[in-house]
């Protein structure tokens, strides 16, 4: 059993808090991602876990058990370190085999659970070379394989995958993925990377100055973003965001900004008057060169990548507001070009001027 | 000038001052070997000999042997007792050595992992090697006298072991920095002991620097000359002070011998050295190489 709580949890460094009272409930088995910027306390909180931080206040539990007090090698967890930490001076299987030694394991046991394990992750060749002479794809493969053989109850994940290179990191991905199905255990995973965390998350906690701004699956997190910070870190290209004013008129809601003026929806009739955002996804902004759209805008840079085209726009803010077309029909635009964009009504998010989110766009 | 030649210029140009430093360094341990064995004439003789003609063993047999081979007062050596005090000196420097080198990491391990000392502390620590021995000897030996550690071995081992502590803090802290504190987290939450962790995972990493350190102490204590002068008299002669003895008022300047006690003195330390040489090249180079 392997339900983690944590309470009130919080911790200090001298005058810098990382965690603030933070509360939540890790259910068996799921698979929960720690997101946000560096400095956020996603690792720290992983630390406290694993039992390497002292809370300054707050418990952790562990099943029925608060575990505060005990030592790391006492909490029955396995943890994947970022720089994947092999002991350089073993072979790869010494490496693998080292938790198990330190349970006792006997020696033949021992054989046989390494083969296992080196098979389970396809590293079977790797087992009497020394970490040095594996790639950073491999090691990672290791640091997995000596985290697997000792059976742990849950998997701490301190962004494994961030040294590696974007085709290896979504091989890797994949294989968390399955190992996490296969297994059934609970995998706590850091990382400040937002599309690995919609990969791979049950559930994504997404923290920000030591505190959870928002909680939920990945659709959740990435259709209803609580604030500013949220709608913004998630999705790539992010989310378009405007910076402009409310204006309610007898008839409708209108917004307005340097570049151009939208009619908004229904819901948001009792939006307060002044200064607001407005947020629009990219595949939401719908490009037609019929010349009949929302708002018309100039062209800036044109990015055809094939299976899509980025358009970015000249909103008259430093940041490009950007629409995703299927295909390349719309890569021969040229820039400075104005186009007509029409912006789907359902799709747009408004943020008050402390990057609330107002209303909902349902 | 092509990119090309400029970056010969620049090779033939670090060789030859590399060679030219090589050549400095070693020219005084080549005249120790080679007036160790040139006959007495060829001692002082001008122009100098650079390869003694006919070499001769008779400073070896002398020193180390006590083989009288000259009878005239001017070259015979009051009370040498060369393997004795090579005893000496071994007994000294590689006890002072293990101890410095064994509580040295002890407290480098606190100070890197936990703090044990702030930094101005350990500048304060680095501090105490920074005060001239000549300083503390005078009263060092009034306060050895009367709790009788005046011209003992204990005496001179604990006096080493202190002068050399703070060396061996510093540099074992840089070699255990360099050790990741993830591995050693990563052993912990695999289930293994702080002390399981240390030996196991911690000491095989740092070996080499281990060994450097060793050396470097050993070096020091093995050629200390001042302290081991005030606070051994008769009883407890180290190989430095041995050596003194063949420039003495009375024995006049008795190159060759002094030069045949001196190579003896220096082999032990070259073999030391040799046989860790691996670990050395490791040692001395580790933290400059990003790994």
């Amino acid at each position: 059993m392997a339900r983690i709580e944590l309470c009130n949890l919080t911790k200090s460094f001298g005058a810098v808090v990382a965690v603030k009272t933070l509360n939540i409930t890790i259910e068996d088995g799921e698979f929960v991602v720690f997101v946000g910027p560096s400095g956020c306390g996603k690792t720290t909180t992983l630390r406290m876990i694993a039992g390497f931080e002292d809370p300054t206040s707050g418990e952790i539990r562990i099943g029925d058990r608060v575990v505060n007090d005990l030592e790391p090698r006492d909490r029955g967890l396995g943890m994947v370190f970022q720089t994947h930490a092999l002991f350089p001076h073993k072979t790869i299987r010494q490496n693998i085999e080292f938790g198990l030694r330190m349970k006792k394991v006997p020696p033949a046991e021992r054989a046989q659970r390494v083969r296992e394990v080196a098979e389970m992750v396809h590293i079977s060749h790797l087992l009497d070379k020394m970490p040095a002479q594996c790639s950073g794809g491999e090691t990672q493969r290791v640091a997995l394989a000596r985290t697997l053989v000792t059976n742990p109850s849950t998997f701490l994940l301190d962004e494994p995958l961030s040294s590696l290179d974007a085709k290896l990191r979504r091989e890797l991905r994949a294989e968390c993925d399955r190992l996490h199905e296969a297994l059934k255990r609970t995998f706590i995973y850091v990382t400040h990377d937002q599309e690995e965390a919609m990969t791979l998350a049950d559930r994504i906690v997404v923290m920000r100055a030591g505190e959870i701004v928002q909680t939920g699956s990945p659709m959740e997190i990435y259709s209803n973003p609580v604030n500013y910070f949220v709608a913004d870190f998630f999705g790539s290209p992010s989310m378009n965001l405007v910076a402009g004013e409310v204006l309610q008129e007898s008839s409708a809601s209108r917004f307005r900004s340097a570049r151009f003026e939208v009619a908004l929806p229904k819901h948001f009739r009792t939006a307060k008057p002044g200064a607001t955002t407005l947020g629009i996804r990219p595949e939401h902004v719908a490009v037609t060169r019929d010349g009949k759209g929302d708002v018309e805008l100039p062209v800036r840079l044109v990015e055809p990548l094939g299976k899509d085209t980025l358009l970015y726009f000249d909103s008259g803010t430093e940041r490009a507001f950007v629409a995703v077309t299927e295909g390349l029909d719309m890569a021969d635009i040229k820039v400075g070009e104005r186009i007509a964009l029409s912006l789907d009504q359902r799709r747009i998010y408004l943020f008050d001027d402390k990057g609330q989110r107002i209303g909902n766009a349902k | 000038m092509r990119k090309s030649q400029r970056r010969r210029l620049s090779a033939v140009l670090r060789y030859v001052v590399l060679s030219l430093w090589t050549l400095v360094a070693f020219f005084p341990i080549y005249w120790m070997v080679s007036t160790s064995f040139k006959p007495d004439t060829q001692w002082f003789s001008w122009p100098p000999v650079y390869f003694p003609d006919p070499p001769t063993l008779s400073n070896y047999l002398n020193v180390w042997f006590g083989a009288e081979e000259y009878t005239t007062t001017q070259y015979s050596i009051s009370s040498q007792k060369p393997f004795i005090s090579l005893g000496n000196s071994t007994v000294i420097a590689s006890i002072s050595t293990f101890l410095a080198v064994l509580f040295g990491s002890v407290i480098a391990y606190g100070v890197s992992r936990y703090r044990i000392l702030s930094e101005v502390r350990m500048f304060q620590l680095l501090m105490l090697r920074m005060i001239p021995p000549i300083v503390v000897v005078a009263p060092l030996s009034l306060y050895y006298s009367a709790i009788g550690l005046l011209d003992t071995m204990t005496g001179l081992i604990m006096i080493y072991f202190i002068t050399s502590l703070p060396y061996a803090v510093w540099m074992m802290k840089s070699f255990i920095d360099e050790v990741p504190r993830e591995i050693e987290q990563a052993a912990e939450i695999l289930g293994a002991s702080r002390w399981r962790t240390v030996f196991e995972i911690v000491l095989p990493l740092v070996r080499s620097g281990l060994v450097a350190t060793f050396l470097f102490i050993l070096i020091l204590t093995w050629s200390e000359y001042l302290l081991a002068l005030i606070i051994t008299k008769t009883q407890v002669s180290t190989l430095p002070i041995e050596l003194s003895k063949y420039q003495g008022s009375t024995e006049g300047r008795v190159y060759g011998r002094q030069a045949a006690l001196a190579v003896g003195i220096t082999i032990p330390l070259m073999i030391a050295g040799l046989i860790i040489r691996k670990h050395l090249a490791r040692g001395f180079s580790f933290g400059m190489v990003r790994r």
